[in-house]
Formats: C-alpha cells, structure tokens, sequence
C-alpha cells in the first residue's frame, strides 16, 4: 500500500543573506557564508530543497573573557590571550564563521577605545579568511562608539555589525548602510518585538538582504521551549509571506549553554552528572541542534568538540534524501 | 449596542486626583458626559481600595447617583468595597464586575449578588489563567459559572459573561478565538447568557495613535458574531460611527461599507477577502492590515500599519 505523505507549499521564503565580501567583491574574505533562502520547515527536504546548509560560528572576544567556564578556558588555553590566535584556532576547528564579542575593557582592565577595537578586528580579519560578525559589549554609548570606526575601517567587507536594539539601531545601522555591512537586530524572546525592529530598521533604508534576526533563546532546561516558540512562529510567518520576518535568524547557544550551573560548575554536584567537561559538551550540542531545528540559520558556539558533533548532526540533516 | 461606559477607571490620572481630592463635581460631569454620549451604564472602577473602601466605594455610588439613572457596574477586586456600594444603590439594578472561575470568586460573589439583586460580570478565567480556545472558554461557562448560578437559584439572565479581550500586542493568539468564543456562547444555553466585553484591552500596550482603530475594526468583527454589549470608552466618536454604520447597515460611504462588509463576512465564517477593500484608500488600507492582525494573520508589530 502506497502512502501518499502532504506536502505544504508554502507562499513565502526566508530572505537570502551573504556574509563576508571576498577581494572580487570589495572585501578581503577566502571565505563567505550564505544563509537563508528556505521554502518550507527545517528539513522538510520532500516540500522543497533546503538552499543552505545552517553554519556554525564561533564565539571568540577581544580579551580572555571574564566567567567562562573552566571547561572552555582549558580547552582554548593561552589563545584567549590573542584573538588573532584564537581567531586562527576557531578556524581550525571548523568554523564556517567567526563572531568576535567585545568586553567593557581591554586585558589590562582599561576601559576599551575606538583605536583598540579598530586594531583588533583588523588583526582578526589578517588571521583568518572566514566572514566576520562583531559584537560590541552591549552599552549604547561605547557601542556606537566602537562599531562606527570599525564599520569605516573595514568598508566593503561585509561585516555583521550588532548589536542593534529597539533603543538602539539607528547609528549601527547608518554605519553599516554607508560602509557595505550586514547587521545583528536582537529582541528579547518576543515574536511582535522582533518583527517591530525590523520594520524599523528597513524604514531607514536598510535593504532586507542585510539584516539577521536574533530571536534570543534559552539553553536546555532554561527557556529553550520558548526560544523554539518565537523562533517556530517566526519562520512560520515568514513562510506564510510576511515579509518583515523573513530574515535568517542567528542564535547564541554556546552563550546560553555554558552559562547554566549544569556546564559552569565541576564541583559540589552529584555523581550522576557524570563527567563535567563531556556534559558541558552535551548541553551545548543539544541545544545547538534544538535550535537549528527550530530554524537557526546561525548557531553560534563556544567549544569545539560541541562544533564537531553539531556539524555531523547538521550533514545527517542534510542528507535526508527528498521524496 | 449597549455601551458601558469605561471612563470613571483609577488607571486615569485625572480619575486618581479626583479621588484624592474627593472632587464630587469631576465624577458628575464625566459621568453625566459618557451617558450623553451614549453610555446606558457606567462601569466604576476604583481599583481594591483596601484602607478606605468603607468610605469610598458608597461615596462614589451616591455621588454617581446624584446625577444619573443609569445602572452602575461596581468594579473591583475587592468584594468588600463592593459591598459597601451596593447597600447605598437606589437607582437601577446594578452590576458586580466581576466574578471568575476561580473557587474563592465563584463562591463568594454570586451570594453578594443575590443579597443585593446585583447582576454579574463572570469572567472565562479559573484558576489556571485563561485559557486561549474558545471551546475551553465556553467550556468554563458551562461547566462552572451556569451551574454555580443555578446551585443558589441565582438568575442566569442577570450572568453577563465576559469570555476576556485581550491585547493583541503579545496575546494576539487570543483575538480570533476570542470572536469564535462570542459566537458560541450564544447557542450553550436558553436562554443565552448576556455577553460583554472590555473592547479596548484589545489595544492595551499599543501605541496610542493606533488604538481607536484597532478597538473599532474588532468592534465590528464582533458585532458580525453578535456582540450587543461593551465595556468601552463612548466619547470614541470613530467607534460610535462604526456601531451606527453597522446596526442601521449604512453602506453609503465606502469606509462604512467596508466596515459592514468585514462584520457580514464574520457573522457568515468567512474570512474578510482582500477583494472587499480598495488598497488605494489609506483608510482602507488600516482597516485590512488591523483585520489581518486581529485574525491572527499577520504578525503584530508596533508599526504593522507601515509595513
């Protein structure tokens, strides 16, 4: 007996978006990432082919973050000292992009300027060929203060830039508008929220193929359910053509993950927990791939083992012959 | 339309100073002003008052009074208070806004209601929050706040059940089964219950300039399903137009033709229909863009009216 399985067609379709700009196209990139472009749910390959692979980032900063956990800081060792290094190193992991988050201060506990960061993401780009977002440490004022040099000193290459906020788009997005960048629009876990900056930010002129959305999310056990929710409901409307939440979404697993006692904590926990580095592993590669079949575009991460067993789940996902 | 007056509500500042200042002339003229305006009851919201219910809530009721016949809907968390103003009512029948499925609610407020001969709002809410299917909504009507009536002899014609507005602005899941709930609820039992609802919770946490057009498109969706009573602001003259449109089906304008159209369509479980609304008038336009959001349709976003 023959079952004949429904297949939804569905009127709308996630905006493309490029990242990086190699020489040819104006930047310096080996490498660039496409994302986006999806038909239908995650993997539904028998309604309609998935045009991009989701890619995982790397999570790295521009001085040895403060409160990682043990586990990473181990794993990573001295090239949390060099983010050229460290850029270097996310690369030979397996990174297909690399998301450089900057702190409050440099190494040396001073306050960060435009002229460090400026330096810093340039020595980024030097180390390594792979697309670019940048993070400035979330202060409105230093924000705007670092990303608008960044932004000029690297026209072209078409750089995430974030993170832009409800109160705070309008420079970030002028910045990568004159400088041929991409942006970051992050919203608190809320569908309405979500849809509201992106309306805002395309209102400036912000063309749709230059904006990622991040939903924000939780890690297992600590909101994910709701993450997957927003992000669920996005894609769904998206798909059903509404055209401001049709932007590929970028979501922060490795951040989430490892800030639960569950992978922050070896110590004072009960046996059955088993082994800390390897649960720690666990948590961010089980939340990865959630969210990736919640409709990540991006994951981003923080170890590389989580990376490794992220990607085999992604090419099984992939593999999945159409009907 | 039966229109309850919403205006006399202690979320207003000028309501709070009034009170502070037991401005007795204030709540006379704006309460004398929502009946002239078409208000046929006026709902009086004080918020729980627990220092001075004992004075405030038979102030309030004698001060109402002294300039108006029309029933007032004593509306309060606290029953105590409410109490306290319905033993000085000596005008119309009033109304105890309100009672839910919640055990404590659901027990205590009918027995006050009969005492008083006080009609009841009776909220779809139990104790688990409320729930978003309008089956599960109408499912609470009959299953608690019929049978809690009818086990003290308490009238169901004096139950108004209230199956909750609210915001589209983050419970926007909630408007259309909201609709369907209205229009269910009129078949569960004979005679129907009295419907009302708090129509401008639809746009609570909207951007101001948006929320008159958002409570009158919903206005007309639920006038489509029967609605024929609500807690609303009466001096919104642009809603007043929409309920006069409707009730006298006065298609001579095309934006009041429209209005009746997307009212018709509901009434007949269709969905409103892109071709009803020529896209080229900017009026027309807003009212589509609000019925796709209240429907469920399209995202809300603060500025969907831009997209």
């Amino acid at each position: 007996m023959s079952i004949e399985i429904p297949k939804d067609k569905w009127p709308g379709a996630v905006q493309t978006v490029t990242l990086g700009a190699t020489a040819e196209q104006g930047g310096t990139r080996t490498k660039v990432v496409t994302i986006g472009g999806e038909q239908t749910l995650p993997f539904m390959h028998f309604e309609s082919e998935t045009p991009n692979r989701p890619v995982i980032a790397m999570e790295m900063s521009s001085s040895r973050p403060g409160g990682w956990s043990q586990v990473l800081q181990d794993t990573w060792g001295d090239v949390l000292d060099d983010p050229a290094k460290w850029a270097q190193a996310c690369e030979q992991a397996g990174a297909e992009l690399i998301v450089l988050m900057f702190g409050l201060t440099d190494a040396d506990d001073n306050p960060i300027t435009p002229d460090f960061a400026v330096q810093t993401v340039k020595a980024v780009l030097e180390a390594t060929g792979l697309p670019l977002v940048v993070l400035g440490p979330g202060q409105v004022d230093i924000d705007n203060a670092i990303l608008v040099p960044i932004a000029d000193a690297t026209k072209g290459e078409r750089l995430v830039l974030g993170l832009c906020e409800e109160g705070n788009y309008r420079t970030i997005v002028a910045a990568a508008m004159a400088n041929d960048h991409l942006v970051l629009g992050r919203t608190p876990m809320d569908v309405n929220l979500a849809k509201q900056l992106n309306i805002l930010m395309t209102d400036m002129g912000l063309p749709r193929d230059r904006i990622i959305m991040d939903p924000t999310t939780g890690a297992l056990g600590y909101g994910i359910e709701y993450g997957y929710s927003v992000m669920e409901r996005l894609r769904l409307a998206a798909l059903q053509g509404d055209a401001m939440t049709q932007l590929p979404l970028m979501v922060n697993p490795g951040f989430e993950s490892w800030k639960t006692k569950e992978s922050k904590v070896g110590e004072g926990v009960p046996d059955a927990w088993g082994d800390w580095a390897e649960r720690g592993v666990h948590w961010e590669t089980v939340t990865a791939v959630s969210l990736i079949e919640a409709g990540a575009d991006v994951v981003v991460l923080r170890h590389p083992d989580s990376l490794t067993r992220v990607k085999e789940s992604i090419d099984e996902l992939m593999a999945a012959e159409p009907v | 339309m039966y229109i309850i007056g919403e205006n006399i509500h202690i979320m207003a500042d000028k309501v709070k100073a009034g009170i502070k200042e037991r401005d007795a002339g204030f709540f006379q003229k704006l309460a004398v002003a929502q009946v002239e305006a078409g208000a046929q009851a006026l709902d009086i919201n004080l918020g729980p008052r627990k220092k001075d219910w004992e004075e405030i809530f038979p102030w309030m009721v004698k001060t109402v009074e002294a300039v108006t016949d029309v029933p007032l809907v004593l509306d309060s968390t606290n029953l105590l208070g409410i109490e306290a103003g319905l033993k000085v009512i000596t005008k119309a029948q009033p109304i105890i806004n309100s009672m839910s499925a919640e055990e404590e609610r659901l027990e205590s407020v009918p027995l006050i209601a009969k005492k008083y001969n006080a009609k009841i709002v009776a909220l779809t809410m139990a104790k688990s929050g409320i729930p978003v299917s309008a089956d599960e909504r109408v499912g609470l009507v009959i299953e608690k706040l019929i049978p809690r009536a009818l086990e003290i002899d308490f009238p169901v014609e004096d139950l108004i059940i209230d199956p909750l507005v609210l915001t589209v602005s983050g419970c926007q899941e909630y408007a259309p089964e909201l609709i369907e709930a209205v229009r269910t609820l009129q078949v569960v039992w004979d005679p129907p219950p009295a419907i009302s609802v708090g129509l401008s919770n639809v746009s609570n946490a909207v951007p101001d300039e948006n929320r008159s057009l958002i409570n009158r498109v919903y206005c007309a969706m639920l006038m489509g399903v029967g609605l024929q009573m609500i807690i609303a602001d009466p001096f919104d003259e642009p809603q007043n137009e929409v309920i006069r449109v409707i009730e006298k089906r006065d298609d001579s304008t095309p934006v009041g033709k429209l209005y009746l159209t997307i009212s018709d369509r509901v009434a007949a479980m269709e969905e409103p229909s892109i071709d009803d609304v020529d896209m080229s008038d900017p009026e027309q336009a807003a009212i589509w863009k609000t019925v796709q959001i209240l429907l469920n349709k399209v995202i809300y976003a603060d500025s969907y009216l831009q997209q």
